[in-house]
């Protein structure tokens, strides 16, 4: 990838950010008004969330990271903001106080806390569907305390340069990104032999590339268009990026910024009235793209939203894409947002025995598939990423953090991880795979990495980059 | 004072004739306030286009939506699963307080289609070996045959209480074992709730066997350990709506029927 010097716009985004980012101390004023913001979300499913838990911790072993330590299973995690809960909206909570566990944060080590709850859950949501009760843990921890950390002052810089890069479409004036999204639409053409359907209104199908795709998997990009164009489907795809990786801003908790993205985007789409919308990215894209969408903006889009993986199962079905199948020893890593949180299980499976006859389940896959430990923001926080995007800004890797405390909470986390993703790898060896495809930037990322470092050696593919190398 | 030679100050006219009128209330009260919150706080919103994987799929769903954390138990947490949800809940409570002949007397006589459970059989006997109230009581002691058949081995009073205490043993020694280990869910309240229970089993098996195990009971301290299993229980019907008891009312169901929508039906994941 390419470096670059920071521009004045990456030097005032970054000062801007710091302002807003402390990590140390413990305002009282400040966390009390993020509590009193993240409580008035409160619909009746977080509701039963809060109010429902029996507290018998059959949910503890689904969790990731309960093989670091049990404080992180996920019902110690959520019981945070069932404190708080408890202490400010209930009758009982306020009259006996400790006696219920209804308490507010007080102190920094208490807000310490809730961020190490935040940054301890990847959202995968396998504790909702191992809970007897349907209560969903993860979707506390990364609205409720993901927003009153971050709101407090305690993000991830690296995450909230990111968020405003993205809200802003700084990325369109970062020279070193548009390199990487230049040179990707360059390969793509070579790789196509003509010219690529930039912009075109009213296709049948808009390839929703972002930033983040072309810079995390270019090979999967150019697979896509590879697929699209041998398929003689009618598509087309921006010429210019118009997110980093929307809506950025969920991961960090702050989720009216996230559906001013979304609206944002919504508009930018609309404009080339697609008929269907089609993601690469199998993390948070998707199910924020397919199912929140409709929330923010009050009414479903005037197109489809679909997986990539989801279109090549159509496809294959009507007959337009047809495919050299292998004998590879491949496996299928479902991405908790793609499967758990998107539904989309079957489909991969399709696609992929269609391209393999070696093609194998995971021991665990679909509802049931382990996490790869690296979603909620997790896989943004160890040095190799701080490095890499401090290049691409033009800054070094301190700069993207908040201070001593923040780098070392940074280092304890991507600690953490190499514990939370074993689970993943192992499960990755017992199926016998050489080839594990998937589709989600940070589980191709948490799974090249735990592989290295157990010992495992195994490629890690994007589904589209697979799938547009066996074509007939 | 009193009635039925009852009085206020005889802890079991208190329970039954007094106090069970305030349980009610309260539980009344309280489920309506629990409901009542959900209720405000629904919120309409524009669901995205569900993915259609079609009825079959819808009901394997649901099937799995509540079976799968079983078999998940079952694996991950042994212990729990044979203790927990076997002991105290499947084997345990839920025959005792639903299907216990004495319970089922008494269900029937406030609620009449009760009185289904009681005629078709279903109720089951205090011992495997008398449907009497009592070992104590002067008759020839033979095998029940309820329409349980060989199961009523099991499916009696004498051994699911037992098992239920157990239970309740081991859910307290949980808890206690997760205090020490530092873990934050464990509420002071959970001892309680743990306890009023284990309070009632033991009041409840010691009455129904006039024996607390050492000492045969006069008629007087039947009625007081009966009237204070009553008035345990009372206080638990109270607590339900205002504890983690709630869950066998509303939460469970609520739980997982949104579960099933959202994750089966409307994401459609299989
Ligand atoms: S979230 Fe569910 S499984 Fe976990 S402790 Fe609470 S009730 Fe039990
Ligand atoms: S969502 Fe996943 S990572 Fe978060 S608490 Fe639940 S199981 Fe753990």
């Amino acid at each position: 990838m390419a470096e670059a010097a920071p521009g004045p716009d990456v030097r005032k985004l970054l000062e801007e950010i710091k302002r807003n980012i402390s990590w140390e101390g413990f305002q009282a004023d400040r966390v009390e008004k993020t509590i009193q913001e993240a409580l008035a979300t409160l619909d009746s499913v977080k509701l039963h969330f809060l109010e429902n838990c029996v507290g018998c911790a059959a949910c503890a072993p689904s969790c990731p990271y309960y093989y670091v330590s049990e404080k992180y299973g996920p019902v110690e995690k959520a019981e945070l903001a069932r404190n708080i809960y408890r202490k400010e909206a209930t009758i009982l909570g306020k009259l006996l106080g400790p006696l219920l566990n209804a308490k507010k944060p007080k102190s920094e080590k208490d807000l310490d806390t809730i961020v190490e709850a935040v940054y301890r859950c990847t959202n995968c949501g396998a504790c909702y569907v191992s809970c007897p009760f349907g209560i969903d843990s993860g979707a506390i921890i990364k609205s409720i305390l993901a927003s009153i950390a971050t709101k407090s002052g305690r993000a991830p810089t690296l995450i909230a340069v990111f968020d405003v890069i993205e809200r802003e479409k700084l990325f369109l004036k970062i020279p070193s990104f548009m390199y990487i999204w230049n040179e990707v639409m360059k390969k793509a053409e070579q790789a196509l032999g003509k010219p690529l359907p930039f912009d075109k209104k009213g296709a049948e199908y808009f390839l929703l590339v972002n930033m983040a795709d072309a810079m995390f998997y270019p090979d999967a990009v150019i697979g896509a268009m590879r697929v699209l164009d041998r398929a003689g489907v009618d598509w087309t795809l921006p010429s210019k990026p118009f997110a980093f990786r929307p809506p950025i801003a969920a991961v960090i908790g702050l989720f009216k910024q996230a559906r001013e993205m979304l609206k944002m985007l919504n508009a930018d789409i609309s404009k080339y009235e697609p008929k269907n919308v089609v993601l690469l990215d199998g993390g948070f894209v998707y199910p924020w793209l397919r199912f929140q969408m409709p929330k923010v903006l009050g009414r479903r889009p005037s197109y489809r939203v679909l997986h990539i993986v989801e279109l090549f199962e159509k496809l294959i079905k009507e007959g337009k894409l047809k495919l050299n199948q292998t004998d590879d020893k491949v496996t299928w890593h479902d991405p908790c947002q793609l499967a758990r949180r998107g539904g989309v299980t079957e489909e991969p499976n399709f696609v992929l025995s269609a391209a393999s006859k070696g093609f194998r389940k995971l021991p665990h896959h679909g509802a049931e598939s382990y996490c790869c430990g690296g979603g909620g923001g997790i896989g943004c926080m160890n040095m190799e990423m701080l490095e890499q995007m401090g290049k691409l800004l033009g800054v070094s890797s301190k700069d993207l953090v908040a201070g001593e405390k923040e780098l070392e909470f940074i280092q304890k986390t991507a600690e953490h991880w190499t514990i939370a993703v074993k689970r993943k790898i192992d499960d990755i060896k017992k199926s016998g795979a050489d080839i594990v495809v998937t589709a989600c930037p940070v589980c191709m990322h948490s799974i090249a990495g735990g592989a290295q470092l157990y010992g495992l050696k195994t490629q890690v593919r994007h589904i589209a980059a697979y799938i547009g190398e066996r074509l007939q | 004072m009193g009635y039925l030679g009852g009085s206020t100050a005889d802890v079991y006219s208190f329970a039954v004739y007094y106090f069970f009128w305030v349980a009610i209330t309260v539980f009344a009260f309280g489920t309506a306030y629990r409901l009542a919150k959900m209720v405000l706080l629904w919120r309409r919103v524009v669901k995205a286009e569900p993915r259609n994987r079609g009825v079959g799929a819808w009901i394997i769903g649901l099937v799995r939506t509540f079976v799968d954390p079983i078999i998940f138990s079952m694996k991950a947490k042994p212990h729990d699963f044979l203790a927990g949800l076997v002991a105290l809940h499947i084997v345990g409570v839920l025959p005792l307080i639903f299907l216990l002949a004495h319970h089922v007397a008494f269900f029937a006589y406030w609620f009449a289609p009760y009185k289904l459970v009681a005629e078709t059989g279903l109720w089951i006997p205090l011992s495997v070996t008398t449907s009497t109230l009592t070992i104590t009581s002067p008759i020839e002691v033979k095998f029940v045959n309820s329409i349980w058949g060989p199961l009523t081995v099991i499916l009696n009073g004498d051994v699911l209480a037992i098992l239920a205490i157990l239970g309740v043993a081991f859910k307290i020694g949980t808890k206690v074992m997760e205090q020490a280990h530092g873990l934050r869910h464990v509420r002071w309240s959970d001892y309680f709730s743990l306890g009023l229970l284990m309070f009632i089993l033991l009041t409840g098996y010691a009455a129904a066997r006039h024996s607390t195990g050492t000492v045969t009971m006069d008629v007087g301290t039947y009625r007081t350990v009966l009237g204070f299993h009553i008035l345990g229980a009372e206080i638990l019907l109270m607590l339900i709506p205002f504890s983690k008891y709630w869950h066998f009312v509303f939460g469970y169901w609520y739980g997982k029927l949104h579960e099933w929508y959202d994750l089966r039906v409307q994401k459609g994941l299989v």
